[in-house]
């Protein structure tokens, strides 16, 4: 890392910490959102932009595992302590089930996540006996563990920030490891990283769980900075939203996610308070990211950065 | 019991001819042109709402179905032509792109049709119910559906495998570069086969419209499902449409009876396990 990137890391780290010191509620509240999200497409990214497999069902981990959580806590009072990582678990033991698409590649791996996540939505939406049906479940209190307790939204902000950097912090170690540089060959050719002896479908599956535990962590962070959950937690917009904002902010790095979810997630609030089409807006953000921005806004800077450094 | 197995087993049927419609279309052109659009379950929504506005102001469900399949053939050349057509083979930005045009669709519906749920008005000689042998009771209009399905099946089925265009086209499926290299212009080409499979969903839309009804979110509903049958049936193939069409349906109809919470299950499971055997469905050739 350079020392120019060095200092933005911390500059940013920082202006986050700083934040709520002029923020209001409202504005806490957006960028809480706004990291939850963005760990959630982080997790997307971890198949997209490392492994190039393009999922559409990660809606489904982050919903199973609030939904985990939010049920433990509410209906059966159970601990934070306890429900969180139970979210967590039901997460993964889920993302354990859905990776057997790994066996499929391109289109069909894509179609078959779209599918997998509408069980899930599906299930979500008309068990409501004991998922609450499109009401969900509400009143989820904020966390607390042990004698300390998250009081306000602030100190909800802060620990969340703290969670989403420290995850930020093991991402990296990870997409650096030989696993990590092991699915970025097998994302760019397959058949000969196969021929180096790589098991490429055990692989793929590792980081397919690997990533549905990361949505699960953004599920349980989501709600319980959201305090209620509903089948929208598990319906195709999210899933795929969450790969616009990787692409949109730009794949295969850690900073693009969370860019690209702060736009967008910026942009659905700025939009909706004044204009009544805001679904036509973000369905035109799709569009244009597709064909003018392929490479999100990092690959954007950087292309522009190479073109400054041209003599 | 025995009864409802059998109404169920109509509904199940009827239910696939429609998904037929709407999948049909789409593993033609994926097969074609290797094109995923996402936004098929959209013209199916607008072709529906379009014959709507028609049928009553018209009073006329012909006009309905023809009209309705025109305005998606008009949407989904515009779209082919200034959009998808910029994506080359890049499925990833196929999905995106056709997502995000199917949020503008049906957000823009949403605007001028309304939240609710709105049903296409059948003409008089197609409504109530009509006794079936046994003493069943059944809609007329399904009934039809279901026969003018088969109609709609049979007429693409002789196109496909008997006639010449057929012929090119399935050339085309197994390799394009060849069908252009002997001088037929594979774009033109693919024009008529996306006209035919917009046609197609457009006219599924009102049809179905007037049975399942037209709201907000059905779009992605058919679409869903659509692709069920377009997995396991294989994609690029108009037999496994069929036949997937068919499964899809029947499996649907007795999931939603038998275990109405989990009927996702009762359709995705069966899906998850043949694709777990054969990954590329029933008809799908290996890549």
């Amino acid at each position: 890392m350079t020392a120019a990137r060095a200092a933005a890391v911390v500059g940013v780290v920082v202006a986050l910490a700083l934040l709520p010191q002029v923020a209001g509620p409202f504005w806490m509240g957006l960028a809480t959102q706004m990291i939850v999200f963005g760990l959630l497409a982080l997790s997307v990214d971890l198949l997209l932009g490392h492994a190039g497999l393009f999922s559409i069902c990660h809606g489904s981990f982050f919903a199973v595992a609030a939904y985990t959580t939010a049920i433990l806590q509410v209906r059966y009072a159970v601990p934070t302590a306890l429900a969180a990582p139970a979210g967590l678990l039901a997460g993964t033991l889920l993302g354990l089930l859905f990776g057997l698409a790994v066996r499929t590649r391109g289109v069909y791996f894509i179609l078959i996540t779209i599918a997998f996540g509408y069980v899930v939505w599906g299930v979500a939406h008309r068990w409501s006996s004991f998922t609450g049906g499109d009401n969900g479940v509400t009143n989820v209190p904020f966390p607390a563990v042990g004698g300390l307790r998250v009081e306000s939204d602030t100190d909800y902000y802060y620990l969340v920030l703290l969670v989403v950097a420290l995850c930020a912090l093991g991402y990296r170690v990870l997409v650096r490891s030989p696993f990590g540089l092991t699915l970025r060959g097998i994302k760019g050719s397959e058949s000969r990283m196969r021929s180096l002896g790589y098991d490429s479908n055990r692989h793929l599956y590792a980081a397919f769980v690997l990533s549905a535990a990361l949505a699960s962590l953004a599920g349980v962070l989501y709600v319980y900075y959201n305090r209620f959950v509903n089948p929208v937690a598990a319906s195709f917009p999210v899933s795929v939203e969450a790969a616009l904002m990787a692409i949109l902010g730009g794949t295969g790095t850690i900073a693009g996610p969370f860019i690209g979810s702060a736009i967008i997630l910026g942009l659905r609030n700025w939009v909706s308070s004044f204009f009544e089409l805001y679904a036509t807006v973000m369905g035109l953000v799709f569009i244009v990211t597709v064909l003018w921005a392929p490479g999100g806004l990092v690959g954007l800077a950087a292309r522009l950065r190479r073109r400054a450094a041209r003599p | 019991m025995t009864t409802s197995a059998i109404l169920q087993a109509i509904n199940g049927t009827s239910l696939a001819a429609l998904l037929f419609l709407v999948a049909s279309g789409f593993t033609v052109t994926f097969g074609l042109m290797r094109v995923v659009n996402m936004a098929y379950g959209a013209y199916y929504l607008l072709g529906g709402y379009v014959g709507l506005s028609i049928a009553r102001a018209t009073g006329s469900f012909t006009l309905a179905i023809v009209g309705g399949g025109a305005a998606v053939v008009l949407l989904g050349y515009l779209i082919d032509r200034f959009l998808i057509r910029y994506t080359g083979e890049n499925h990833l930005a196929q999905v995106l792109l056709t997502v995000g045009v199917a949020f503008v669709v049906g957000d823009v519906a949403l605007k001028i049709w309304g939240g609710d749920s709105l049903k296409v008005p059948v003409p008089a000689f197609l409504r109530g119910a009509m006794e079936l042998p046994g003493g069943l009771v059944y809609p007329t209009y399904r009934f039809v559906l279901i026969l003018f399905s088969l109609f709609v099946a049979g007429a693409l089925w002789l196109l496909y495998r008997k006639t010449q265009i057929g012929a090119v086209v399935r050339a085309g499926v197994d390799d394009r570069e060849q069908v252009g290299a002997t001088g037929i212009n594979v774009d033109r080409l693919f024009v008529m086969v996306s006209a035919l499979a917009s046609f197609l969903a457009g006219m599924a839309g009102v049809v179905g419209g007037a049975f399942l009804t037209l709201y907000p979110g059905a779009e992605w509903e058919i679409l869903i499902v659509a692709l069920v049958v377009v997995i396991v049936g294989g994609l690029g193939s108009l037999e496994g449409a069929m036949i997937g069409a068919l499964v899809v349906g029947l499996l649907d109809a007795y999931g939603r009876w038998l275990l109405p919470e989990f009927s996702y299950f009762v359709l995705f499971g069966p899906m998850a396990v043949l694709l777990l055997f054969r990954p590329r469905g029933i008809f799908g050739k290996e890549a």
